[in-house]
């Protein structure tokens, strides 16, 4: 009886969750440029088209280039965060954590606005560099979270024993915490870089024409002119996603093996 | 010769006392355990040592200089925690080179070293490998490693066997107690497990409450407690509550059924009397040799092979617990027997105000 259900509760989640994208996918290599079943016969084309015609492969670059950069920021600032908050009192850790996860909480469209004007007074709207920041911002509290989590997760002792080894703080912290902490930084860093990868609120607000990401010329695609190309972007997306995703479950995998063992 | 000397130390977490006016005075090189049962101030009391919790009020002086407000890293005693604390990214060399690196020593006399202290607890062939991959027992003595291979003034080691099976425990005691022997350094050990602290210990300090019970060797513990709690938590023990009385010439020690003659007059007048297991034996009838007899019956006994552990009922009302031989046989559940002590054996204990 558990057992029917069991399978019944996975297959009509993985259905309700996968049924969607697998419905779509298989247009990718449809030789009709009409998004309609039944299918027309196989092709590549549309795949070629996505890497040779604008604006697929400019907006590819420009949406790398932009996560990269953001997970770069995002990744110094939430570490930063997260260690002085370790750092502060039980207090201040409340009201720091509360601070440097807001940016999770407030609606994407609120901060597009905020972002659009605050940078556009201070004079770098529309470029990367507004991109980059306003991507880090929503970032870092996803890297402040998965830090805070390594740093929570380690054992005192550890620190304490280093300590008594007659290592001074800032020792301990480089040979001790921080090598510890690391996988936390990595699953942040991966976290940052894919939220900027798809995100597509703030980008609207912020892309000039050049700086256009692969979320927005994806959008603008379905608006316009509707071919398989887009679900061709959209299939090899989702097999980039799954490898991160492959990544940072091996990350996690691997810290978990060199903490056992208590 | 250099010592630690503990002067009156107190210690506050918030509005609780955790530590009540402790003074110990430990000789440079000895062995001493800190004993006692749960919540009686042991880990506070290292850990006041190590530095990372400081004194209300009272000093620590090693060698005649004031530590007490020395940070950990300054004080040069190495310590094993309950965990290990081993650093699970380090294999096990460099885990045991940790305190040297930070101390700037060269790299051919790291390698000397950590491959020197490796062999003296017999981790020789686990240089290479990380935590996670040695036994408890393995990393136990890594952790011990690494708290000697910089030579500090002192160990400090807090129930460093509690996580161990029995078995390994009693193996790990005699290390530890060779090591010591063999290095001289002065080990402070936490525990609350009795037969460990009298097989290691130079000398045991009972601690109950927050206070320095007695500390004395584990001969003088066991045979001439200060006080009952001692009595108790240092092996088994039959005690009897009573008074101390004049009579003639004599000190007696009375209580409800019995008389003892004490060999001096103590100054107390409310005492009690305690007499280890194997200082009675059971009989079947009394014998006229100056040691006193009391009857009961068997509750239960243990048999042991070499002898049995009787537990009676007296019939002044208390139960003892006694050894007695069991060359030619047992006696039954429900037997009258006789228990018999000679007064010498018996320790007058101090008795505390409530
Ligand atoms: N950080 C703390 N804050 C408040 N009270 C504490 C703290 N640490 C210890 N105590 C209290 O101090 C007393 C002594 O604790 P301690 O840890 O020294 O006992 P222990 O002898 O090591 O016991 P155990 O054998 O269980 O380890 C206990 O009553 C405990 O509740
Ligand atoms: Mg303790």
């Amino acid at each position: 009886m558990s057992r029917a259900i069991y399978w019944i509760s996975l297959v009509l989640s993985m259905l309700f969750l996968a049924l969607p994208l697998l419905l779509v996918l298989p247009l990718a290599f449809n030789e009709s440029s009409f998004l309609t079943y039944p299918m027309e016969g196989f092709t590549l084309d549309w795949f070629k088209i996505a890497f040779t015609q604008p604006p697929w492969m400019p907006a590819f670059l420009n949406s790398l280039k932009v996560a990269f950069g953001a997970a770069v920021v995002a990744v110094v600032i939430g570490g930063l965060a997260a260690m002085g908050t370790m750092l502060s009192g039980r207090f201040g850790q409340i009201i720091l954590s509360g601070l440097f996860i807001s940016p999770i909480v407030i609606p994407s469209v609120v901060l597009g606005v905020a972002f659009t004007y605050a940078f556009g007074r201070a004079g770098f709207g529309g470029g990367y560099i507004s991109l980059v920041l306003a991507h880090a911002i929503l970032g870092a509290p996803l890297v402040f979270l998965s830090v805070m989590t390594s740093l929570k997760g380690l054992d005192p002792e550890l620190e304490r024993a280093a300590a008594s080894m007659g290592a001074s703080r800032a020792y301990r912290f480089r040979t001790v915490t921080l090598p510890l902490a690391a996988p936390g930084f990595m699953t942040g860093a991966l976290f940052a870089f894919v939220t900027s990868f798809d995100e597509v609120v703030v980008a609207l607000f912020l892309a000039a024409p050049q700086s256009t990401t692969l979320p927005i010329a994806l959008f603008s695609g379905l608006r316009d002119r509707l071919e398989p190309t887009i679900i061709a972007v959209a299939l090899m997306l989702s097999l980039l996603s799954l490898m991160f995703l492959l990544v940072l479950n091996w990350l996690q995998q691997r810290s978990r093996y060199k903490t056992r063992g208590k | 010769m250099s010592s630690l000397e503990i002067k009156n130390i107190d210690k506050f977490y918030g509005a609780t006392q955790a530590l009540f006016d402790v003074s110990l005075n430990i000789e440079m090189g000895e062995f001493v355990t800190l004993l006692g049962p749960s919540g009686s101030g042991k880990t506070t009391l290292l850990k006041i040592l190590a530095g990372f919790e400081p004194v209300s009020s009272g000093t620590i002086l090693m060698n005649g200089r004031d530590i007490s407000l020395l940070s950990p890293e300054k004080r040069n005693f190495g310590l094993v925690f309950q965990g290990y604390a081993l650093f699970p990214h380090m294999t096990v060399h460099e885990n045991i080179a940790y305190p040297l690196k930070v101390r700037r020593v060269a790299k051919d006399e790291i390698d000397e070293r950590v491959t020197a202290i490796l062999d003296l607890v017999q981790l020789g062939k686990f240089a290479g490998r990380y935590p996670a991959e040695l036994s408890g027992g393995q990393q136990q003595r890594v952790a011990l490693a690494r708290a000697l291979v910089f030579k500090p003034d002192l160990l400090l080691l807090d129930e460093p066997m509690s996580a161990l099976d029995k078995k390994l425990r009693v193996d790990l005691q005699e290390e530890l107690r060779d090591i010591h022997r063999t290095l001289g350094t002065t080990f402070i050990n936490v525990t609350h497990d009795q037969e460990e602290a009298m097989h290691m210990s130079d000398r045991i300090a009972v601690m109950n409450h927050g206070r320095i019970a007695q500390f004395d060797t584990a001969f003088n513990l066991y045979r001439h407690p200060d006080t009952r709690f001692v009595a108790d938590f240092v092996g088994k023990s039959n005690i009897l509550d009573g008074e101390v009385v004049q009579e003639g010439d004599t000190a007696m020690f009375r209580a409800k059924g019995v008389a003892v003659p004490l060999p001096e007059a103590p100054t107390m007048l409310e005492a009690e009397l305690m007499i280890r297991p194997e200082d009675g034996t059971v009989e079947v009838e009394a014998a006229n040799d100056g040691r006193i007899y009391l009857p009961g019956k068997v509750l239960s006994s243990t048999y042991s092979g070499d002898r049995a552990l009787y537990s009676l009922a007296m019939d002044m009302g208390e139960n003892f617990i006694v050894y007695g031989s069991a060359r030619s046989g047992i006696h039954g559940d429900g037997a009258r027997v006789l228990m018999g002590f000679a007064p010498g054996d018996c320790t007058l204990l101090r008795k505390l105000n409530g």
